[in-house]
């Protein structure tokens, strides 16, 4: 079982990719695709060296195409492993702005795009399309009344 | 691979198994699904929440409710009371009742407070008002880790349990699972792979009956959700993915992993997609 701690992790990773847009320019918002994944991140992270225990924060700035963003990051260390990661948007009410940073906070976003079920190897199918044989049935009947 | 459909719960399920399910296992199933349904469905005018609907009291739930209101209890405070089993008479007041009338009664319906109006000892449920449970967020989830218990109970070790896009996977063989596309179900906009784990998906857009009408309410309004459109959660046990995949409607995924171990994907109603950097899948683009 996972646990908060490898979640922080996880958020660990993208905020270094947000340290690294901060030297960015406009390009920053080709980033989104390349955010490390927390795979190999973990152990790295938690032995690559010898920190001091305690709480740190940095301010972050780039330019995406709505102007230029801030954003803090806090984390706090101890023995050398990552136990608590706070990013802080100061977003302006740009909302491009807001979206890019939505994707360093919370995952990672991109369009959706749909592929034929048929075309993959895929042996079952998760969504919602067969949830409810009740009401698929009284939608039905409301329909056939509604058009009689 | 035996495999074994029946519908239940208002649902089609299938159990793909290694080893075939005896006659009288698939008795068994069948008869603790029918507890089930006997005890949770506010469909029935015979079941237990249709009675705990009528008046006050103290009221003896099976044994093992205690885990399906244990993660209510949880999944209220990470979404700070959008996700309740008390709205049941939210969902009444939009139309979807046990007649399935479909028609708007009123204006939203707040849920009555999950932790004032009802107290838990045991299983004992104790309730200050005449509350309309409804475990729809969790419900589905839940009775499939219970039909898993009950197969392994059976012998049963290595199997795929699919109700209707919540799904189990029971053993160490990894099974790849499609996301459905919220719009069109020949389609999916991502995969993941599962040993062992729980995969469960929630839409608004499927089981729609008017404009804005549908089934995941937050229960602080009584009103539908709009900005998120699909979720999917995996997780260790499917009660915990299905809940999850309706508490992802409401709160942050950072926040809801503050108490719960999960992956996720969200899909917005403007046709991006979220997903959690740790996903063990990926999404198409």
């Amino acid at each position: 079982m996972r646990t908060p701690h490898k979640y922080a992790l996880s958020a660990f990773a993208g905020v270094s990719l947000v340290g690294a847009l901060a030297g960015c320019s406009a390009a920053g918002s080709t980033g989104s695709a390349d955010t490390p994944t927390s795979s190999g991140t973990d152990d790295s992270s938690a032995s690559s060296g010898p920190f001091k225990d305690g709480s740190y924060t940095a301010d972050g700035e780039y330019t995406s195409p709505g102007g230029a963003q801030k954003i803090e990051v806090s984390l706090t260390l101890a023995d050398d492993v990552v136990t608590a990661v706070t990013v802080t948007s100061d977003a302006s009410n740009d909302p491009t702005g807001k979206q890019y940073q939505a994707q360093f906070i919370k995952g990672i976003s991109a369009e959706v795009v749909g592929k034929k079920i048929d075309s993959l190897n895929v042996s079952k199918v998760s969504g919602s399309s067969l949830t409810s044989m009740g009401f698929n049935a009284a939608v039905k009947k409301i329909e056939a009344d509604a058009s009689a | 691979m035996p495999s074994l459909r029946f519908s239940a719960i208002g649902t089609d399920w299938q159990l793909d198994t290694a080893l075939p399910i005896s006659a009288d296992l698939e008795a068994r199933l069948h008869a603790r699904i029918d507890d089930f349904d006997r005890t949770y469905s506010r469909f029935r005018a015979d079941s237990l929440v249709s009675a705990v609907a009528e008046a006050a009291g103290n009221y003896r739930f099976p044994d093992d409710a205690c885990r399906l209101f244990d993660l209510y209890d949880g999944l209220f405070d990470s979404t700070h009371g959008a996700v309740t089993p008390l709205v049941g008479r939210a969902l009444e007041q939009l139309g979807y009742d046990a007649r399935y009338s479909l028609t708007r009664r009123g204006p939203g319906m707040p849920a009555p407070g999950w932790p004032d109006e009802v107290t838990r000892d045991g299983s004992t449920v104790v309730t200050r008002s005449p509350v309309l449970i409804d475990v729809g967020a969790a419900g589905k989830g839940y009775l499939v880790d219970l039909v898993s218990e009950l197969l392994h109970e059976g012998g049963v070790h290595a199997f795929v349990i699919d109700a209707s896009g919540d799904l189990l996977v029971s053993g160490p063989e990894p099974t790849v699972v499609g996301l459905e596309h919220p719009f069109d179900p020949s389609m999916a906009i991502g995969e993941v792979i599962l040993a062992n784990r729980s995969v469960c998906a929630s839409g608004s857009n499927r089981r729609v009956w008017g404009e804005g009408l549908h089934h995941i309410l937050d229960g602080r309004t009584g009103e539908p959700t709009r900005e998120v459109i699909a979720t999917w959660a995996i997780a260790d046990t499917a009660l915990l993915a299905d809940g999850l995949a309706t508490a992802l409607f409401f709160a942050d995924p950072p926040e809801l992993a503050d108490t719960f171990a999960f992956e996720w994907v969200r899909v917005y109603a403007n046709g991006t997609a979220e997903r959690s950097v740790d996903l063990p899948g990926r999404l198409f683009s």
